[in-house]
Formats: structure tokens, C-alpha cells, sequence
């Protein structure tokens, strides 16, 4: 764990050669900062590990691949949704068509219902359909975890089905094995997830648990949701349901933690007209279609001069911009009208 | 105690020296807000200039004023530029990066787009300027339009003629290139 922060360091000052050395200390901050906050959550997922351990040890190897740090866990999310991928074909097609619902469901909530009764249906078949429902959904959670820590969206449904989840099995579960097996479910969509939660408790779970097992060894499942009375459930739920109502931290947070790396590819980290730090206000600001981004005050200086884009020479349009914030995916969604507004007022 | 204190008596003329230039500090740099802006620009912009290593382009500021520079540019392989290089003056606004800087040709460039002035008619150093532009890209676009010109709207009509004939016009170049020191 004390070895983190200082990568992060040295990870740091190799760009800070680079560019402004103000601009990557203050994000050198953020990103300890998220890096002691996953450290705290992960020493506290390890207490629980550990006690898990003791009761069933089939999940030790998932405990630690969790215990790592974020990004780390990010890419073992990734090996591990490239390994499901391949296991995927060799699964029934129900398995395909229980996925598609699940992503189908990431684009619109609305669906939940129909794929809900379609999975219902699918798991009242026969206990295989529900195997095959199981193992899929285990690939999808490994890619609901990804494009959780990912985009803004995803984690809110994220963090309802590891609730929902959790709470299911507390009222349901009490073995450990039972609990991993639906604690891969967790971060999926809404109606699978009520799915699985009522299959788990409609099920007996004498017919659940071998299957579980089944799948379980041939590809290391990370364990995502803790019961609600547990002691050691991870302060990151909460931390979730925050980000959710405050889109600027969670993206903060997100940046300084896992995504960072693949953030700064697309965003620049100082305004290219003045080569001043861009804050957070103007790092979630995207005033034209081109995805030029520049400060605040760049921006109302040009409004104020030919009002065009320095990326594509088009004019900068408010209309079409408010547009382009509703099409703009996760946590960009809200912020670029606010600024718009801010500078009209002004 | 008493030699706390007469550290501290001896501090303090110097303290107020240091603060008496301030005010009229506060004063010039009221002024200068606007161009510390530019300022910072133009040194970043120098900066990626000299990491990013391109050849064929090369500029700094001159030694008393960041707001003038020199440019050279080396014409490019496979054009009738080729093995000659241009010095070039760059002079920048105020209002720079908004407003485009002031380019001009310090070595006589036969080309159908210079003048012999040395103006240069390129249309991102006008009205396709654009804030995203740097000196770099500046350099390029000029280098690019030595092999490149734009024949419909010459500035040197006898360059534009002459430019069908890439012989005649090699000629010509190497006729009137004149290398400054």
C-alpha cells in the first residue's frame, strides 16, 4: 500500500518535465488524495476479506485482486472481462441474448422491465438456462465495473444493483459461496439484477450453489457487494451516491484514481490559448461539437470578439451547444450550459 | 532580547525598501495584466517550439522584446525551395493569441504569395487566423506554402507566371536568393 502513493509520484513527474510543474502539483494532490481514499477503502475491503477467508476460502483469490490499488483493479476487471469474452462463445446462446439485454439496459433503464421478464423466463426454464443467465452476467458485471469507474451513468446503476443486490442477500443468503455467486450480478442493470435478487431468493439454494461453483474457478470473479449489516462494507457506496449528486467531484476523483491515464489523453490539462490551468469548471467545458476545449475566460473573450471556435473556425452556437451537453455521455451532462448561462449573464 | 531587536531595526529599512518599489510596481503591472497573459503563451509556445524538434523551422524571441521574434525556414525537399532559407519576423499583438501575429519575410523570397516587401498573403495570418495556431504551426503553414502556392491571388505576379515553369523558376530562385548573415 505505501509503495502507492509514490509511483503515483514518480509516475507524475516525468510529465510535470513536460508541462507546467504548478498545474501537475496541484493534480499530483488530487490524485494522492484519491489514491489514500482507495487505500483506506481497500485496506478496509482486505479487513473483510480476511474474515471471509476464515469462513469460506473460495474467495481468497478474488480478495486480492480487489486489495490492489483502483487501477490495478481496473485492469484485472478488463483481463478478466477478456477472458469471459472468450468463454462467452462456448456458452449456450441464451447466455448472448441474457447479455445483450444487460447492455441494452445500460443504454436506456426503460428496457428493464422486458428483459426482466425475459431473464425471469429464462431462469424459471431450467436450472441450466439460469447457469448460463449466472456466467453471463458475470461477464457483464466485469464490464459494468469497467465502464463504471468509466463514465458518470453507469456507476448510478452500478450502485443501486450493488444495494439491491446486497439487500437481497441479506434477507436471503446466508452462505458465503451463495453470496459471491450474486455478487456477480451486482453491477448490473436494474431489471437483472432484481432478476437475479429474485432468483436467489425464489431459488433453493441447494440448486444454485453448484452451478456457482461450476463457474467460479474457471474465471476469478471479483467480489463487489457486502450485506448492509456487514461492519466492514466499504465507505465507497456512500462515496458513490455523493459523486451521483456531485458530478464534479466524482470526476475529479475518477481522474486522480483509476482513469486517470486515459482522461489526460483526451483533455488538456492547460487552456491552449492562454496556457493557463484549466480548473474543473473548464476541463468538463466542451463549447463546441469539435471537442475543443479551452478556459472559461478564453472562451468569453473570443464570444466577445468573432465568437469562433479556435479549433474548427465554426461559431460557437448556444443553442447548439446545450444541445451537444444532453448527447454528451456522463459527467460533462449538466456543466457546459451552467457555464453558457454564466457567460450570457455577464 | 536586545539583539532580537536590533536584528529586527535592521530589518525593517530593508523591508520598507523592498515594499517602496511596489506600488509603482502595482502600477506597471496594471497595465501589463493583459500582456502577462500573452507573456506566458508566447513562452510555452517557445518552449514547444524548441521540444518539439522539427526541422526545417527554428524561431526565438529577440534578445530585449519576447513580443519580436525570428523565424527561418529551410524550403522543403522536392520543391524549387529546397536547400534555401528564409528569415522571418515574427512580431506579436497584445492581443495575441486572439489576433494573429505580424509575418514577414526578413530574406527576398521569390514566391507568388510574398511580395518584396516581404509580406506575406496567407490566409490563417488574416482572416482564417485562428487562437489555436502557434508559431510552430505558423512556421509550417509558411514552409508548406513555399512549395504550396496559391496562384489564383499572387502578391508577386511575376512569381505566379513564372511558377508553371518549375526549371525556369529553380533558376530564378537560386538568381535572387540572397542569404543574410
Amino acid at each position: 500500500m505505501s509503495t502507492q502513493p509514490t509511483s503515483t509520484m514518480v509516475s507524475d513527474s516525468i510529465p510535470m518535465a513536460l508541462s507546467n510543474p504548478k498545474d501537475f502539483a496541484k493534480k499530483k494532490r488530487v490524485n494522492r488524495s484519491a489514491k489514500l481514499k482507495q487505500c483506506k477503502l481497500d485496506a478496509r475491503r482486505e479487513q473483510w476479506l480476511s474474515q471471509v477467508k476464515n469462513k469460506g476460502s473460495k474467495e481468497e483469490p478474488n480478495g486480492e485482486g480487489g486489495a490492489c490499488g483502483q487501477g490495478i483493479h481496473v485492469a484485472n476487471e478488463r483481463g478478466k472481462l477478456m477472458e469471459k469474452l472468450a468463454i462467452m462463445p462456448q456458452g449456450k446462446e441464451e447466455e448472448n441474448g441474457g447479455c445483450m439485454n444487460h447492455y441494452s439496459d445500460f443504454d436506456s433503464p426503460s428496457n428493464s422491465p422486458t428483459s426482466h421478464t425475459s431473464s425471469v423466463l429464462e431462469g424459471n426454464d431450467s436450472g441450466t438456462n439460469f447457469t448460463g443467465g449466472s456466467s453471463s452476467s458475470n461477464s457483464s458485471s466485469s464490464g459494468g465495473c469497467c465502464s463504471g469507474s468509466m463514465s458518470e451513468e453507469e456507476d448510478d446503476g452500478c450502485l443501486d444493483d450493488w444495494e439491491a443486490v446486497a439487500d437481497a442477500l441479506a434477507a436471503t443468503d446466508k452462505k458465503q459461496e451463495q453470496h459471491n455467486s450474486s455478487l456477480d450480478s451486482a453491477p448490473e442493470s436494474d431489471g437483472n439484477v432484481v432478476n437475479m435478487s429474485s432468483q436467489v431468493s425464489g431459488m433453493d439454494s441447494s440448486q444454485q450453489n453448484p452451478k456457482g461453483r461450476g463457474t467460479l474457478p474457471g474465471s476469478p470473479v471479483s467480489i463487489r457487494a457486502w450485506r448492509p449489516d456487514d461492519a466492514f462494507r466499504p465507505q465507497s457506496l456512500p462515496n458513490l451516491s455523493k459523486q451521483y449528486t456531485f458530478p464534479m467531484n466524482s470526476g475529479r476523483h475518477y481522474r486522480g484514481g483509476s482513469v486517470w491515464g486515459c482522461k489526460s489523453l483526451s483533455i488538456p490539462t492547460s487552456c491552449p490559448i492562454c496556457c493557463e490551468d484549466l480548473d474543473f469548471t473548464d476541463t468538463s467545458f466542451l463549447p463546441c461539437p469539435c471537442g475543443f476545449r479551452l478556459c472559461l475566460f478564453c472562451h468569453k473573450r473570443i464570444l466577445e470578439e468573432d465568437g469562433r471556435c479556435p479549433g474548427c473556425r465554426k461559431q460557437y452556437k448556444h443553442d447548439l451547444v446545450e444541445g451537444e451537453t444532453t448527447r454528451d455521455a456522463g459527467c460533462l451532462m449538466f456543466r457546459p450550459a451552467r457555464s453558457c448561462s454564466m457567460i450570457s449573464r455577464s | 532580547m536586545a539583539t532580537m531587536n536590533s536584528g529586527n531595526n535592521s530589518n525593517t529599512p530593508a523591508t520598507a525598501q523592498v515594499v517602496m518599489p511596489s506600488p509603482k510596481q502595482t502600477l506597471s503591472t496594471a497595465k501589463t495584466v493583459d500582456t502577462q497573459s500573452v507573456l506566458k503563451r508566447l513562452q510555452s509556445e517557445l518552449m514547444a517550439l524548441m521540444m518539439s524538434g522539427d526541422s526545417g523551422i527554428s524561431a526565438f524571441p529577440e534578445e530585449d522584446n519576447i513580443f519580436n521574434w525570428k523565424g527561418t525556414i529551410s524550403g522543403s525537399k522536392d520543391t524549387v525551395f529546397e536547400g534555401t532559407e528564409y528569415k522571418l519576423s515574427l512580431s506579436f499583438p497584445t492581443d495575441y493569441p486572439f489576433k494573429p501575429p505580424k509575418v514577414k519575410f526578413e530574406t527576398g523570397c521569390f514566391h507568388p504569395n510574398v511580395d518584396v516587401y516581404g509580406n506575406i498573403c496567407l490566409d490563417i495570418l488574416q482572416d482564417k487566423w485562428s487562437s489555436a495556431y502557434d508559431v510552430r504551426t505558423i512556421l509550417i503553414s509558411i514552409q508548406s506554402l513555399l512549395g504550396e502556392p496559391n496562384i489564383s491571388s499572387p502578391l508577386n505576379t511575376q512569381a505566379a507566371a513564372l511558377w508553371c515553369n518549375q526549371e525556369e523558376y529553380r533558376k530564378m530562385v537560386e538568381k535572387l536568393y540572397k542569404p543574410s548573415v
